[in-house]
């Protein structure tokens, strides 16, 4: 069998991509295309005073000029609260905030239009604290009356106020990451016959942007047709719509074909950004290190509209806990509105944030009681059968163990490594100093609380060709490796056609939340095995044999285990064709006495060996190892890019990514400014597995996409400590905090003991706060199913 | 500021352009002259998605961003983009061929430029070091690898070479 599960079997978009032929949503065009811009808010906080679109109208080429009152529907739209306008017309709430789109007959012709739109503002004061915005009047009265919390999450298990020995604590700040994905957002959309329009569009999620830009053209879902466009990068930044619905708008306004494409800064202004937070964490541990409570108190930086901030935050809460057994906790926190830059998806979702904290907090605790740090994650690591704090029993497994030792004895780099600062490393340096350090995580797999995580694929066989349509994004991860892998291991297929993903068929959900090999792989996986089945009892018929006895082995259909013919000969020239759907079982909310939050998890523990230039501040990361768990390797090559591409993007958040908004104001749009991580920074990536097959999962597969990031920030934070004795309580960690020693050291106290209160309710939940409010995804499944 | 007129040659065939003058090679090859390998990654020199190889007649070939170069400035010159980039009958070449079988492509945007620069590298200096590998290709970046895969590639494209000459 080649190409199956199991195997690297190569991309099949790989030939194109490597030839430049592979088109993207910016390669996009047509005759008669028109080329759309966006006028936005350079003010954080502001009235609209006027909008005058004279000029800009009466420019030769320009074909539409479109303001607030030009949207036919909605004017609200959103991934969870409806609170975002499409176009601004009153107020703005973030600088960047679109107010005006215009299509002209190029680019240039575009951009000087833009220029001479007039918009006049009253600029008013902007909230860009999360901490003043929590109690600040409602900063968007319309959308969201009640105050600026997007959602508070607070509950208690055990006895919080049990104690061991010892007890730290200290406060860690994570900054603003930008997804950076490579290919700035790019789409065209086309007017259909009857009134309807088709858009093409680099998306993470085609059903819930035909639900939100439908919803905004006042047009039922079906009459707009959104199908993938090439992705260049997505890593949750393009889960909400951004240019989608304009481009859809000038398309119907127009009458012609227009296309979409943001400039890099544009790019960093238009999306959702990962969420800022400060994080307060406290552990009480007894003398060994066994953990007696943990409480934290969590409050991430929304920003301007919602996105997905009521959902983020939950995960940020929850795992504060990390991989770890905590019997007595109390936990808080709330994701807040501002007047900063919107924050939404990046992947990970809220859990680097936690793992960061987690993981120096254990390193702390280690220190105080003089124990060595792996030890203490190795006593207090959760194991299959445990009970979270937030309720849910772990009843898969839960090898946290068994990653930290696949990590733990794997030997250390030797050997001169490359002088610290990757590209801008100084001439002449300062003393360089090695550090070594471990960090584990759980990371939360597929959607959680009751957000139906779902997909459906059609796959029809004929004469040994499989052809597979799942509405499932393909950005980059390689999902359409793996249906591929799957039509070959279950229908013996020689060749197989992945087609591109529209809303003709029924949602696939996101990709996003490490999800799409198990919810799309299932459906795929399900729909070929009725295909099999389908045609095995054709062979049957035709053969007047038992179907019982056939099975197919390679391309190969044999009967009681014999050879008997070929798939591609077994049913000449007809069709067999199946589509089915898969579902995870049913989450619920947080609190909920019904069952669990989360579908899954998985974990991974990593070490990091840095070198410091402890003088100048520059850090180079000579090696990071990796252990993780993945339940079955689909494909060693594709998995091994999850994890280190994983690793280097935990790396950035770590050591030099940060969106830096001062008074509301993104001040590095660019990558000037905003450095990701180049070839000279990367590491050497040692990876290794456990493979523990996940229960349910066809294979025993899960998702691996995400804990690779949430397990590096940590852990090369813990290697830099490790070099230079210096607490390091934020990320990104800049050369100032290490040459200034800036930073907070965790403070510890020795206690009397106190255990938990017998009274004390177990590990049930308690809601603390009765107001607390689930996010809410748009339903967008129902339509497309 | 006017339009100026000058042919550009890319990819073998010369073609009349009429652009700004000052308006780059990246936006002429992409809007006006339907030439798309080259990608837009950031258009200020920081990414190389638009990496092209230009070689001035007489001297060698060197990879420029397309983005930073005024199309008027490469008049005369040959432009090569990922297009040329090919084996013998039109196959992939060695370093296209490395790229697929190490799993250094993810999203691809960054493929071609990463592609054109490799191919350069590798033509100029066949055994490279670790250093000069991250020297010829710390102008381009990826954000889906982590760039183990390309480093792996570009290695095992050299020993493919070493091999074929030894």
């Amino acid at each position: 069998m080649t190409g199956g599960i199991g195997e690297s079997v190569r991309r099949p978009d790989g030939p194109a991509k490597v030839r430049g032929e592979f088109v993207y949503a910016g390669d996009l065009t047509a005759d008669d295309v028109l080329v759309g811009v966006t006028v936005r808010s350079p003010h954080p906080h502001a009235r609209i005073t006027r909008i005058d679109t004279t000029a800009a109208r009466a420019t030769d080429g320009v074909h539409a000029v479109l303001t607030a009152d030009d949207v036919p529907g909605d004017p609200w739209f959103g991934l969870t609260m409806r609170d975002e306008p499409v176009l601004a017309g009153d107020v703005v709430r973030y600088a960047g905030e679109p107010v005006v789109a215009l299509a002209a007959v190029d680019a240039a012709t575009a951009r000087r239009a833009a220029r001479a739109v007039v918009v006049e503002y009253e600029v008013l004061p902007a909230v860009t604290d999360p901490e003043v915005a929590l109690t600040a009047p409602p900063l968007h009265p319309q959308a969201h009356p009640e105050g600026n919390v997007y959602r508070h999450v607070a509950y208690t298990c055990g006895d919080p106020d049990a104690r061991g020995v010892v007890t730290v604590e200290n406060t860690y700040r994570i900054g603003m990451q930008d997804p950076a994905f490579l290919a700035p957002e790019a789409g065209m959309a086309t007017p259909l016959p009857g009134g309807g329009v088709l858009l093409e569009v680099a998306t993470q999620w085609l059903h819930s942007d035909q639900q939100q830009v439908a919803r905004a053209l006042g047009l039922p879902p079906e009459q707009v047709e959104v199908r993938l466009a090439g992705v260049g990068g997505a890593f949750g930044g393009r889960e909400d719509v951004t240019l989608h619905t304009h481009a859809c708008l000038l398309a119907l306004a127009t009458g012609r074909p227009v296309r979409v494409e943001y400039t890099r800064e544009e790019s960093f202004l238009g999306h959702r950004q990962r969420h800022p937070g400060t994080i307060w964490l406290r552990h009480s541990a007894d003398a060994d290190g066994t953990i007696v409570a943990v409480e934290g108190r969590v409050l991430l930086d929304g920003g301007a509209y919602a996105s997905t901030s009521p959902v983020v935050i939950t995960n940020t809460v929850t795992l504060l806990q990390g991989p770890y057994r905590v019997p007595n906790g109390r936990f808080e926190g709330s994701s807040v509105r501002t007047h900063n830059p919107s924050c939404g998806a990046m992947r990970g979702f809220g859990v680097p944030q936690a793992a960061f904290a987690h993981e120096a907090q254990l390193d702390a605790l280690a220190a105080a009681l003089g124990l060595d740090p792996l030890e203490v994650r190795l006593r207090n690591a959760l194991r299959r059968g445990d009970v979270a704090t937030f309720g849910q029993t772990l009843d898969a497994p839960t090898p946290v163990r068994e990653v930290i030792e696949g990590v733990r004895d794997l030997p250390l780099p030797t050997g001169p490594a490359k002088a610290p600062g990757g590209v801008g490393r100084a001439a002449e340096g300062g003393t360089v100093r090695r550090g070594v350090g471990y960090a584990v995580t759980i990371k939360n797999l597929a959607f959680s609380e009751g957000h139906t995580d779902e997909s459906t694929a059609t796959v029809s066989l004929r004469d040994g060709h499989a052809t597979v349509h799942c509405a499932c994004a393909e950005v980059g991860q390689g999902f359409v490796t793996v249906a591929e892998q799957i039509a070959r291991t279950v229908l013996g297929a020689t060749t197989v056609t992945v087609t591109q993903p529209d809303t003709l068929i029924a949602s696939a959900g996101s990709t996003s939340a490490s999800r799409q090999t198990m919810a799309s792989g299932t459906a795929v996986h399900r729909a070929c095995e009725v295909v099999r089945d389908r045609l095995l009892a054709r062979v049957a018929r035709a053969g007047d044999l038992d179907p019982a006895t056939l099975s197919i082995a390679g391309t190969t259909v044999c009967a009681a285990g014999r050879p008997l013919t070929e798939v591609a000969d077994a049913a000449p020239g007809h069709t067999v064709r199946a589509t089915e759907h898969f579902a995870h079982p049913d989450t619920y909310p947080l609190g909920s006495t019904e069952g669990g939050m989360y579908v899954g998890f998985g974990f991974s523990a990593q070490r990091a060996v840095v070198d410091v230039d402890v003088d100048l501040g520059l850090v180079s990361v000579v090696q990071i190892a990796s252990c993780q768990d993945v339940g079955t390797v689909v494909n060693p090559t594709q998995l091994l890019g999850q994890i280190e591409g994983g690793i280097v993007q935990g790396m950035g958040l770590a050591l030099m990514e940060e969106v830096v908004v001062v008074d509301g104001l993104i001040t590095n749009p660019h990558f000037e400014g905003y450095l990701i991580p180049t070839i000279v920074d990367a590491p050497e990536v040692v990876s290794t597995y456990v493979t523990d097959p996940e229960p349910g999962m066809p294979h025993g597969w899960k998702g691996v996409g995400e804990p690779p990031l949430c397990t590096a920030v940590p852990a090369v934070a813990a290697a830099v400590r490790a070099a230079t004795g210096l607490p390091l309580p934020a990320v990104p960690i800049k050369p100032e905090h290490i040459a200034l020693g800036l930073g907070s050291t965790p403070t510890v106290t020795w206690t009397t003991p106190r255990p938990a209160a017998p009274s004390s309710p177990g590990r049930a939940v308690v809601e603390l706060d009765p107001t607390d409010r689930t996010g809410t995804w748009d339903a967008e499944g129902a339509t497309g199913a | 500021m006017a339009d100026v007129e000058f042919e550009l040659t890319v990819d073998g065939t010369t073609s009349a352009v009429e652009a700004g003058f000052s308006e780059s090679l990246l936006t002429v090859l992409r809007d006006r002259l339907g030439v798309r390998g080259p990608k837009v990654g950031c258009a200020h020199g920081r990414c190389g998605a638009c990496a092209v190889s230009v070689t001035v007649p007489g001297e060698d070939a060197h990879v420029l961003c397309a983005c930073l170069v005024p199309a008027a400035i490469v008049a005369g010159c040959a432009v090569s983009t990922i297009a040329s980039i090919n084996g013998p009958d039109g196959e992939l070449s060695d370093v296209q061929e490395a790229f697929l079988a190490e799993g250094a492509v993810q999203c691809g945007i960054c493929t071609a430029g990463f592609v054109t620069a490799a191919t350069e590298l590798l033509d100029t200096n066949p055994d490279p070091t670790r250093e000069e590998i991250e020297g010829a290709l710390y102008g381009n970046l990826c954000r889906c690898t982590g760039y183990g895969r390309i480093v792996a590639a570009v290695e095992a494209a050299a020993a493919g070479r070493r091999e074929a000459t030894s």
